[in-house]
C-alpha cells in the first residue's frame, strides 16, 4: 500500500512534468514503449493477421486475381485440407515425430546430463564436445544424415555391411521403407536437439542442493533412489522450460526433412510444415498452404500451453 | 598473255579455296560483346550442378568486353530454382537481369517475363530451332532464348550385349537373340535376365521424385500410344495404357529390377548407378554422355552403347510409337528485371555460337544450327565412333521423335498432384488402377478450379 501510495506521488510529478509538454503521464509508458510495439506489430502480428486472411481466400502464388474474400467461399481451403487424407497423415505424423524426438531427446539429454555431472575431470572438453551440434545450421544436419542413411553409399548400410548384418550392399533404402524414413528423420533431429536440453539439465543438476543428497547419502538412499525421489523432481522446473523451449524450436526439423526425405516418398514422412511448403511453395496454392498453417499454429499453440501449464503445476508442487 | 591470265584464275580459285577453307576452320564468335554496359552490374538466377555451371565460367570474358558486372545470384538445380522463381515472381523481388527457363515450366511464368522480341532481331533469331522458338511464343510474344535441349536415347552397357555367353544363355533361357532392345516390353524381359542371373545389379533404373518421374511417366504411356489428356483437358492416363504402365514399374521395383531407394532418387543419383556400371539398360538424356565416358569419374566408360528411344508396351496396338520426352533449357528476363536490356546482352553471349559449342562438346544437344554443324564435323575426326553415332542419332531423335509434354502452366501442379500417387504404385500401398484413378481426380479438380471445363 505504501508503495503504491509512492508510486502514484511519483507519477503526480511526472505528470506535472510531462503535461508542460504534450504527452500526459498516464502515455507516457506507452509512448515508451511504442518503438517496440509498433516493431512487433509490424514484423509479427501483421504477418499473422494477413496469412489467416489469405487462408480465407483461393489465392494462388502465380495468379495476383485470385486475392480476393468471398465469405461464401471464405472456409473452403479449410475443408478441403481436413477432407484430405494428406492433410490427417501429415497431422498424424506430425504427432508422432513430436512425441517421440521431444521424448527420446529429453531421456538421452537428462542420461547425459547425469553422467556429465558426475565427470571430475575434462568436464570442459565434455560439455565444449556436446555443443558441437549446435554448430551446425539444421539444413546441413539434413544433408548429413541423407548421406548417412544412403541406402548405396550411406554409413548405416556400409557399417552393416562390414559387420555382416547385411547380405548385400545397399539393401536397406532407409529413407523410403516404411517406418525407416520416420526414424532417420526422428534420428537426426534428436541429434540436433541434445546439446540444448543436456546444457540446460546439466545446469540444473548442478544447482540442486547438496545438503539434500548428503542427508539421502546418511539414511542409506542409493543412486538410483536419489535420482528418483531427489534429482528428478527437483529437476522439473529445468524439464520443463527445456521441453518448451524445444517444443517452440522443434519446427526447425523442418529443414531437415526437407533435405532428408522432403516428405516423401508418397507423403510417407510428411510433416506439417513440409506439407505447408507443399502447397504454398510447391503447387502455389497460397491459400491452401496459409490455412495449413494456421491449423499447424494452433497445435502448436496447444502443444506449448500443455507444457507451460506442467511447468506452472512443478513450480507450485515445489 | 593467256599463260597469265589461267595463272591469275588459279591463284584467285587458290586464293578463294583456302579462304573458304579457313572460314570452315574459323573460330565460333562471340555475342553480345558490341555493347558498353560499363557500370551495370548484371545479376542472374539460373540452374546449378553437375556440368550446368561449365557454362558460367566463360561470363568474364563478357565482362571484359563489355565493362558490366555479372553477380549470379542463384545456381540451384531445376526443382529448386522453379520454386524460387515463382516466389519472387509472385513477391514482385526478382531484381535480376537473367533467369533460368525450360520449355516444360515456362508457361507458368509467363505473365512474369518480359517478351523478347525487341531484343533480339530476326536475324539473330534465325540460328535457332525454330520448333522450340515457337514453343516459346504466346501470342506471338516470345518469352525464352534456348540454351540446350535434351531427349533420351537408350543406354546399355555392352560387356552384357557383346559377351557370347550371356546371349547363349539368354538364347537359352528365352529362346530369343540378345540384341539391344527397342520395345519396353523386350526391356523388361532382359532386365529380368540380368538381374536374375546376376549378371548386373540393376535392370534399369529411372529418377523416382518429382516431375522427373512424371515425365517417365508420361514418357512410357506416350510411347506406348497413350494420352495423359483428351482434347476436352479431361485426365486419361488412368486407362488401361496407364494402368499397364504403371504395372510394369510397380513389378520392378517389387522385384528388384530398379533400385530400392528408386523413390528417392532425381537425375545425378539414377545417372550415378549407370555411371557405377551397375544398371543395364536405361533411358537417360544426352547431356551426361560426356560424364559417362570420362574414366576419371565413371567404371562405364567406353562401355555403353545408344539407341534409339524404344517404343512402348503392345497394349497401345498400332499406336505405339518410340519415347521421346524433350524439351529446352533457357533464358529469360523477368519483367521486374532492373536492367532488361544488359540481360539481353548476356543472354546473346551465352546463347551464342561460340559458347553454345562450348557447352555441347560436354554432351548437351546444341538448339543451333550452325553449332549442330560445329558438333558434327568434330565427330568426324573423333577416335570413339560412338562420338559421331550418338550425334547422328540425337538428331534422328530431335526431328522425329521430339515431343514436349502439355505445354501448360498446370504441367508443374499437376506433376506434383501425380507423382506422389505414382510413388505409391511402385511402393506398392496402393494398386495401379486405385493409384492413378485418385490422381485423376485429383488432377480434374486442379483443371476445373483453373477454368478448364468452362
Amino acid at each position: 500500500m505504501r508503495l503504491q501510495t509512492r508510486v502514484q506521488s511519483g507519477s503526480d510529478i511526472q505528470e506535472r512534468r510531462v503535461t508542460d509538454g504534450r504527452i500526459s503521464a498516464r502515455w507516457f509508458p506507452f509512448f515508451m514503449l511504442l518503438p517496440a510495439i509498433l516493431f512487433i506489430l509490424v514484423i509479427m502480428l501483421f504477418p499473422l493477421v494477413y496469412s489467416f486472411y489469405v487462408s480465407l481466400t483461393p489465392y494462388e502464388l502465380l495468379k495476383p486475381n485470385s486475392l480476393q474474400f468471398e465469405l461464401s467461399r471464405a472456409l473452403r481451403n479449410y475443408q478441403t485440407l481436413f477432407a484430405e487424407s494428406i492433410f490427417w497423415k501429415s497431422v498424424g505424423n506430425t504427432i508422432v515425430f513430436l512425441f517421440l524426438s521431444i521424448n527420446l531427446s529429453y531421456v538421452i539429454a537428462l542420461s547425459l546430463s547425469q553422467l556429465l555431472a558426475r565427470v571430475t575431470r575434462g568436464q570442459g572438453i565434455m560439455r565444449t564436445l556436446l555443443m558441437v551440434p549446435m554448430m551446425f545450421a539444421p539444413i546441413l544436419v539434413g544433408f548429413q544424415f541423407r548421406w548417412f542413411f544412403n541406402a548405396n553409399v550411406g554409413l548405416v548400410n556400409n557399417l552393416l555391411y562390414s559387420l555382416g548384418l547385411m547380405q548385400e550392399r545397399g539393401q536397406i533404402a532407409w529413407l523410403v521403407v516404411e517406418p525407416l524414413g520416420m526414424f532417420s528423420i526422428i534420428v537426426a533431429s534428436i541429434w540436433m536437439n541434445l546439446p540444448v536440453l543436456t546444457i540446460i539439465l546439466l545446469a540444473g543438476t548442478l544447482s540442486l542442493p547438496q545438503e539434500t543428497f548428503e542427508a539421502a547419502d546418511v539414511d542409506g538412499a542409493n543412486s538410483w533412489q536419489q535420482f528418483r525421489f531427489i534429482t528428478f523432481p527437483l529437476l522439473a522446473p529445468f524439464s520443463y522450460i527445456a521441453l518448451t523451449i524445444l517444443s517452440l524450436d522443434i519446427s526447425r526439423a523442418f529443414d531437415i526433412v526437407r533435405i532428408m526425405t522432403d516428405g516423401g516418398p508418397a507423403h510417407r514422412t510428411e510433416l506439417n510444415w513440409t506439407y505447408v511448403t507443399r502447397l504454398a511453395i510447391d503447387n502455389t496454392k497460397f491459400g491452401l498452404g496459409s490455412a495449413m498453417s494456421w491449423v499447424t499454429v494452433v497445435l502448436a499453440v496447444v502443444f506449448t500451453l500443455y507444457f507451460f501449464r506442467q511447468l506452472v503445476r512443478s513450480r507450485v508442487v515445489q | 598473255m593467256h599463260h597469265k591470265a589461267k595463272l591469275l584464275i588459279f591463284i584467285v580459285v587458290l586464293m578463294l579455296g583456302t579462304g573458304l577453307a579457313a572460314q570452315d576452320m574459323a573460330e565460333p564468335q562471340y555475342a553480345g560483346l558490341d555493347m558498353d554496359l560499363s557500370g551495370i552490374n548484371i545479376r542472374m538466377a539460373n540452374i546449378g550442378g553437375g556440368t550446368y555451371e561449365a557454362m558460367y565460367e566463360s561470363i568474364p570474358i563478357f565482362e571484359e568486353a563489355t565493362g558490366a558486372t555479372v553477380e549470379i545470384v542463384a545456381l540451384l538445380d531445376g526443382f529448386a530454382i522453379d520454386q524460387k522463381l515463382k516466389v519472387d515472381f509472385a513477391t514482385g523481388a526478382a531484381d535480376y537481369d537473367v533467369a533460368w527457363d525450360h520449355t516444360s515450366f515456362m508457361a507458368q511464368y509467363t505473365d512474369f517475363l518480359l517478351p523478347l522480341n525487341d531484343h533480339f532481331s530476326e536475324e539473330e533469331l534465325a540460328a535457332f530451332s525454330p520448333a522450340i522458338l515457337d514453343a516459346a511464343t504466346v501470342d506471338g510474344n516470345l518469352y525464352l532464348i534456348p540454351r540446350h535441349a535434351d531427349i533420351s536415347p537408350i543406354h546399355y552397357r555392352l560387356d552384357l550385349y557383346e559377351s557370347e555367353e550371356i546371349a547363349a544363355e539368354y538364347l537359352a533361357a528365352t529362346g530369343e537373340e540378345l540384341t539391344v532392345p527397342t520395345t519396353l516390353e523386350e526391356i523388361d524381359r532382359q532386365a529380368r535376365f540380368f538381374v536374375e542371373n546376376g549378371h548386373s545389379t540393376f535392370g534399369y533404373t529411372l529418377a523416382g521424385r518429382e516431375e522427373a518421374l512424371t515425365g517417365r511417366f508420361y514418357e512410357m504411356h506416350f510411347a506406348s500410344g497413350g494420352s495423359l489428356f483428351n482434347e476436352n483437358w479431361e485426365p486419361t492416363f488412368n486407362d488401361e495404357i496407364g494402368v499397364a504402365v504403371a504395372e510394369l514399374l510397380r513389378g520392378w521395383y517389387r522385384d528388384g529390377i530398379i533400385p530400392v531407394d528408386t523413390t528417392d532418387r532425381l537425375w545425378d543419383g539414377v545417372a550415378q548407378y549407370f555411371c557405377n556400371n551397375d544398371t543395364a539398360i536405361k533411358l537417360e538424356w544426352y547431356g551426361w554422355y560426356a560424364w559417362f565416358q570420362d574414366p576419371a569419374n565413371c567404371a562405364v566408360n567406353n562401355n555403353f552403347g545408344l539407341a534409339r528411344g524404344f517404343t512402348g508396351l503392345s497394349v497401345g496396338g498400332d499406336a505405339v510409337r518410340p519415347s521421346g520426352w524433350a524439351g529446352a533449357h533457357a533464358f529469360s528476363i523477368p519483367a521486374t528485371a532492373p536492367n532488361p536490356g544488359a540481360g539481353a546482352q548476356l543472354i546473346k553471349f551465352l546463347s551464342s555460337e561460340r559458347v553454345a559449342y562450348e557447352e555441347a562438346q560436354l554432351g548437351y544437344l546444341p538448339v543451333r544450327d550452325d553449332v549442330w554443324e560445329r558438333i558434327i564435323a568434330d565427330a568426324g575426326t573423333a577416335r570413339n565412333p560412338l562420338d559421331r553415332e550418338r550425334l547422328v542419332l540425337a538428331q534422328l531423335q530431335v526431328s522425329q521423335d521430339f515431343k514436349t509434354p502439355p505445354l501448360i502452366a498446370e504441367w508443374i501442379p499437376f506433376s506434383n498432384i501425380f507423382y506422389p500417387h505414382m510413388q505409391a504404385i511402385l511402393l506398392g500401398d496402393v494398386s495401379a488402377q486405385e493409384g492413378l484413378d485418385q490422381a485423376a481426380a485429383e488432377t480434374r479438380e486442379l483443371m476445373a478450379d483453373a477454368g478448364y471445363y468452362g
